[in-house]
């Protein structure tokens, strides 16, 4: 079996995904980095993008996060965002509700969910 | 002896405050529901922020690293975040957190330190009263429950760092109820600037971490939002806490009533018996005279 890297990504209202994974990219604010198992000790900030976990060469889940920093160790991930959704689970209807009483920046965020689903 | 009537009264008082109290307790207990499931969400976020954060304070050195990190080489005055709840009956919660602050205040100023205290909630600033009111860096009311959300302690973050910055206070921390489980709560005092540093951290022996932009500008990002998350964190526990101490206190409550309306119908029956017993003997001697 291939290495894993155990990932958690956490956002101030729950724990979104905490499991193993083959790799995982992340959207960094200098540029889009993919973790795999021992990578190198590094504290990055985070800006709006998708993050992809991968697992048999493929991608198996997907979230869209809005800023935040990830925390890479050799063996693990923490990525603490803001805001964080789940682009397989999430409905449009569900995020049109949100929109109505939204401020500027979480409309610009469902927005950019509804893009990416 | 208390004549009939005025019993009467008395057993029916009693039980229209059960009545509250009780409801009270129904009330408490179904909000406790949803501040518990918030207040536990939120806890997978602030331990791994703090887990960060105290890994990054462990590893960095005191004389580049920012002051909001390692903290200031003297400390003057401490800011304390007190937390406490808007409203009363709820037992000792709001007692506690005021005895606990009036020691901090104590001890602090007893090590020659100076202290600004900034009040969340009315009843702790209420309880301390005129001890406190040179001390009052700022008062917010109705931070709690649904009014509670993540951009308002944005603000009231914003504002501490505003104070930190502009060495009006050199040391930060906060004073709450932990929510412990539905009868138990702590109170804590955690530092908030500079950060705390776990001795039993994980020795991740990783000394060098790259950074991703540059230290200082993650750094410059990531502390602010500790300071918030940590607060955050610190006020959802605290509704949690309050909700389980009201539910316990008016549990008690109800029970205290029961037990009071019990032994006021017993003198009330006693009462009536020694009354129908004297008619009795009244009317038999009137007979007996005849």
């Amino acid at each position: 079996m291939a290495d894993v890297i155990k990932i958690e990504l956490v956002t101030p209202s729950e724990m979104l995904f905490s499991d193993s994974a083959e790799m995982v990219v992340i959207p960094g604010s200098e540029g889009v980095f993919g973790v795999l198992p021992r990578h190198a000790a590094t504290l990055a900030n985070l800006q709006r993008g998708t993050l992809n976990v991968y697992n048999n060469g493929a991608i198996t889940r997907r979230f869209l996060i809005d800023g935040g920093v990830a925390d890479v160790l050799p063996e693990r991930v923490i990525i603490l965002a803001e805001r964080a959704v789940d682009l397989d689970a999430v409905s449009t209807q569900h995020l049109d509700e949100q929109l109505v009483n939204a401020t500027e920046a979480e409309a610009a965020f469902v927005n950019a969910v509804k893009e990416a689903v | 002896m208390a004549n009939l009537k005025d019993l009467k009264t008395r057993i029916n008082s009693v039980k229209s405050t059960q009545k509250i109290t009780s409801a009270m307790k129904m009330v408490a207990a179904a909000k406790l529901r949803r501040a518990q499931e918030s207040a536990e969400a939120n806890r997978p976020y602030s331990s791994r922020m703090q887990q960060v954060i105290s890994g990054l304070a462990s590893k960095a050195s005191k004389a580049t690293a920012p002051a909001l990190l390692v903290g200031r080489e003297t400390v003057k005055t401490h800011l304390l975040i007190v937390v406490s709840a808007d409203k009363g009956l709820c037992g000792g919660f709001n007692g506690s957190i005021a005895r606990q602050t009036r020691l901090e205040i104590k001890r602090l100023e007893e090590e020659g330190k100076s202290v600004l205290l900034y009040m969340v909630g009315k009843k702790a600033a209420d309880n301390l009263g005129r001890e406190i009111t040179d001390k009052i860096f700022e008062r917010v009311e109705n931070l709690q429950g649904s009014n509670l959300d993540y951009n308002k302690v944005d603000t009231v973050s914003h504002k501490i760092l505003t104070g930190f910055s502009d060495t009006s206070f050199d040391h930060v921390s906060i004073i709450y109820n932990q929510f412990v489980n539905a009868i138990t709560q702590n109170v804590v005092v955690t530092p908030l600037i500079p950060v705390q540093i776990n001795e039993d951290q994980e020795d991740t022996g990783a000394s060098n971490y790259e950074y991703e932009p540059d230290e200082n500008e993650l750094l410059e990002q990531l502390l602010p939002r500790n300071v918030t998350t940590q607060i955050y964190s610190a006020l959802l526990e605290s509704f949690a806490a309050e909700l389980a101490a009201r539910m316990t206190a008016m549990d008690n409550a109800t029970r205290n009533a029961g037990d009071m309306i019990d032994s006021l119908t017993l003198v009330y029956n006693r009462t009536r018996q020694a009354n129908i017993t004297k008619e009795l003997i009244e009317i038999i001697s009137g007979a007996e005279a005849l």
